[in-house]
């Protein structure tokens, strides 16, 4: 089943994430306030627009959002945005709500009305330069990564039931075998949290658990493939 | 004969790179102010001025000891010399002038003329020696000359020795110099009132006065009371007299407050100038800093996650309201416009590893800047941040070496939230160092310990590392996930991944070689 996206704005921010989440095939709804930018997103090609005042509770309720649905808020107003942050919480507190700010202030106040990720422009960018100062060849690589250059991305595997790893020690795992590296996994028993596989701690795995690897694409399904099966 | 074998020296001088190089480390120690070392030399030099001194001091109630003599006669004044010589001898080339004369004369077929050459140089090198540093200097030399007790002064030549080494004192000269034509002034003014006050008292009170004697004793007491210090020695004893002394005085007091509000403003004109070099002579010693150009939200935020003893950096802003602001908020900030040449170029380029970042509101100035310190120096890393996406291939043509599009960064953030939210979650912990997982770059240096050896041989294993990737330097290729029985190259760069103490470690057993 294909994952749906809200995204609220179509901006100039709006636009790009738009794009992308096409090619990784969203369902994409786009809802815009502004008739010039309503009319801008049909002629990008988009078929799902919706043009309605976002401040009446009553226009959002009748959205078709369902509990996995995202919702992207980056309205150019910055006030708005908040604002619909703040409703959209309330009326479907169980969706996850990613918002675009602009200052830390703003940061604040997005995490305050329920926002589930605010990405901060002038923090990522902030945050970038520092990674080019301190860390270039690693940005340089992680990079890669995402945008997928060396044809290298990473993965996160979900350990089906029966597989062969089910039960073993991450150590007895040779993951090189596979072409490919594991960085850490979510065990299940212990937390929901992300575990680095360098913290020196050792994991049974189970089934239900995510690995999160990197490597080529290609090892990557293979190795994928091959956890499905219940003998090495 | 010997004309030819000077010639052939010269040559000799002018082809060897060692004495360039020697004479350039001289040069710079001495004059270089933005040598790194030469503040060594600078410490040293008032340490041996102040020594002096104090021994002249001590010298004038106490017996001085023999060792402390001999230290004050032959070791500093030794090294003064030694000075003085040095830097006689780098304020020009001599075989520069022979051989360039000898190459003139070859050229035109004429007959070279060593003498000549020879007094080129001797009046140049005059040239310098005339100079008032270099008077001071070699003033400075003479208290070794023990047989003239009288030279013992000429220590004090050493004081003003001290302006070579300390800048604050020049700033006060060139301060003041800027306003030498109200100063003149104000000094011819002060000598006519003097001299007519002081003629006017020995006409009137030479008979009467007991104390007023010669025009000298006259001019003196005029001097005395005009500059309201007046001792009273002299006082003036008939009416006549005692007007005039009325009129100097008060002409006096309206001088002396001329003169302070002269030298004040001045220092108050001059004052945010003498900060911002003092700010950038500061920054100029450290061996990299950052030059932040433009001041706004990003830079605030850039600042704020930046750690405490991390990069030192500047920041140049054209707008005053907005340097005002940043030094309010707390930061280094001066103004001044980084798209002129002669700002950047104030900057330490030949020493300092710098990096600029154009942060500013346009991207015409931000492509200006670019194009500046890219002109200044290729070694100049520059950082921009495009307003416009588009703008990303001029900016490269301009020979920026890193473009940021924030909006662009953004986005990946939001596409790896939205689809891969776990992979998000880790590489937002590994690159702000966060979490359990700290990530960090490794430079195999030349000599290392590392190069030539298997990855199998390193304690990768042994210390928790996860070595994620190889860059080679000659390709600029990225080895991913590499195989045990990969030989290390100088000036590879590991990726490491791993707690940080594992990381530290590590990083230690390389620095020291203790493989």
């Amino acid at each position: 089943m294909k994952k749906r996206a809200f995204m609220l704005g179509y901006g100039k921010q709006g636009k790009m994430i738009c794009e992308g989440l096409e090619k990784d095939q969203f369902l994409i709804t786009i809802i815009e306030s502004d008739r010039m930018r309503y009319k801008k997103a049909k002629e990008d090609g988009f078929a799902d627009v919706i043009l309605m005042d976002v401040t009446k509770d009553e226009n959002l309720e009748n959205l078709l959002i369902e509990k996995e649905d995202y919702l992207i808020c980056v309205m150019d107003d910055i006030h708005l945005n908040v604002y619909l942050t703040l409703t959209l919480h309330d009326l479907f507190p169980d969706s996850p709500i990613i918002a675009l700010s602009d200052s830390i202030h703003t940061t604040e106040k997005l995490y305050m009305a329920g926002a589930t990720k605010v990405i901060d422009l002038y923090r990522v960018t902030a945050n970038r330069i520092h990674n080019l100062l301190r860390k270039p060849v690693t940005t340089q690589l992680l990079d890669g990564f995402i945008l997928n250059t060396h044809n290298i991305s990473f993965k996160e595997i979900e350990i089906p039931r029966d597989s062969f790893l089910d039960g073993m020690m991450v150590e007895e795992v040779d993951f090189s075998k596979y072409e490919i590296m594991l960085i850490g996994m979510i065990d299940k028993e212990l937390s929901s949290h992300f575990i680095f596989i360098t913290s020196g701690i050792s994991h049974k795995l189970d089934s239900g658990d995510i690995l999160v690897c990197i490597g080529k694409q290609f090892d990557l399904v293979h190795f994928e493939e091959m956890i499905r099966r219940k003998e090495v | 004969m010997i004309s030819e074998t000077i010639v052939r020296f010269a040559f000799f001088i002018n082809s060897s790179n060692r004495y360039k190089k020697v004479k350039t480390f001289f040069a710079d120690i001495l004059v270089n102010p933005e040598y790194p070392y030469k503040k060594y030399l600078d410490s040293f030099m008032i340490f041996l001025i102040l020594t002096s001194v104090g021994i002249l001091v001590h010298g004038v109630r106490n017996p001085v000891p023999e060792w402390m003599d001999f230290y004050d006669i032959y070791i500093v004044s030794f090294i003064f010399f030694i000075e003085y010589i040095a830097r006689i001898w780098v304020h020009n080339d001599l075989h520069k002038v022979i051989v360039s004369d000898y190459e003139k004369a070859l050229f035109l077929q004429k007959k070279f003329s060593l003498w000549h050459s020879l007094k080129k140089i001797i009046i140049e090198k005059l040239h310098y020696m005339v100079t008032p540093a270099a008077i001071i200097d070699l003033l400075a030399i003479l208290p070794a000359y023990r047989p003239l007790r009288v030279l013992r002064i000429f220590v004090l030549f050493r004081v003003f020795k001290l302006l070579r080494y300390t800048k604050n004192i020049n700033q006060f000269v060139e301060v003041l110099n800027n306003k030498r034509f109200e100063l003149l002034t104000l000094l011819f003014l002060l000598i006519f009132i003097v001299m007519t006050a002081g003629i006017a008292i020995y006409v009137f009170e030479e008979t009467y006065n007991p104390h007023i004697n010669t025009l000298f004793d006259a001019i003196y007491w005029a001097l005395v009371t005009i500059s309201t210090v007046g001792y009273g020695d002299i006082s003036p004893v008939t009416h006549q007299g005692r007007v005039v002394s009325m009129l100097i005085i008060v002409s006096g007091l309206a001088m002396i407050s001329f003169v302070t509000s002269v030298i004040v403003s001045a220092f108050s004109e001059k004052l945010t100038e003498l900060k911002d070099n003092r700010v950038i002579e500061e920054i100029n010693t450290k061996e990299s800093f950052l030059i932040l150009c433009g001041y706004g939200q990003l830079v605030k935020m850039f600042l704020r996650q930046k750690q405490e003893s991390e990069y030192p950096y500047v920041i140049l802003e054209k707008d005053p309201e907005k340097v005002k602001q940043a030094l309010k908020d707390g930061y280094n900030a001066i103004e001044e416009d980084a798209s002129r040449y002669d700002v950047l170029s104030k900057f330490n380029i030949k020493y300092s590893k710098i990096t600029v970042l154009c942060l500013t509101q346009s991207d015409i100035e931000n492509i200006y800047i670019t194009l500046n310190a890219k002109s200044l120096s290729k070694d100049i890393l520059v950082i921009v941040k495009a307003i416009d996406e588009n703008m990303e291939r001029k900016y490269r043509l301009a020979g920026a070496d890193h473009v940021l599009k924030p909006a662009h960064v953004a986005n990946v953030m939001f596409m790896t939230a939205i689809t891969q939210p776990i992979m998000h979650n880790a590489l937002e912990a590994i690159l702000t160092g966060k979490s359990m997982a700290y990530i960090d770059e490794v430079k195999v240096y030349e000599g290392s310990s590392f190069e030539g050896k298997r990855i199998e041989d390193i304690p990768l294993k042994e210390k928790k590392l996860l070595l994620i990737a190889l860059k080679r330097e000659h390709n600029g290729e990225f080895i991913f996930n590499p195989s045990k029985d990969l030989v290390f190259e100088k000036n590879d760069v590991m990726v490491i991944m791993g707690l940080k103490i594992s990381v530290d470690d590590f990083k230690e057993i390389h620095q020291r070689g203790l493989l």
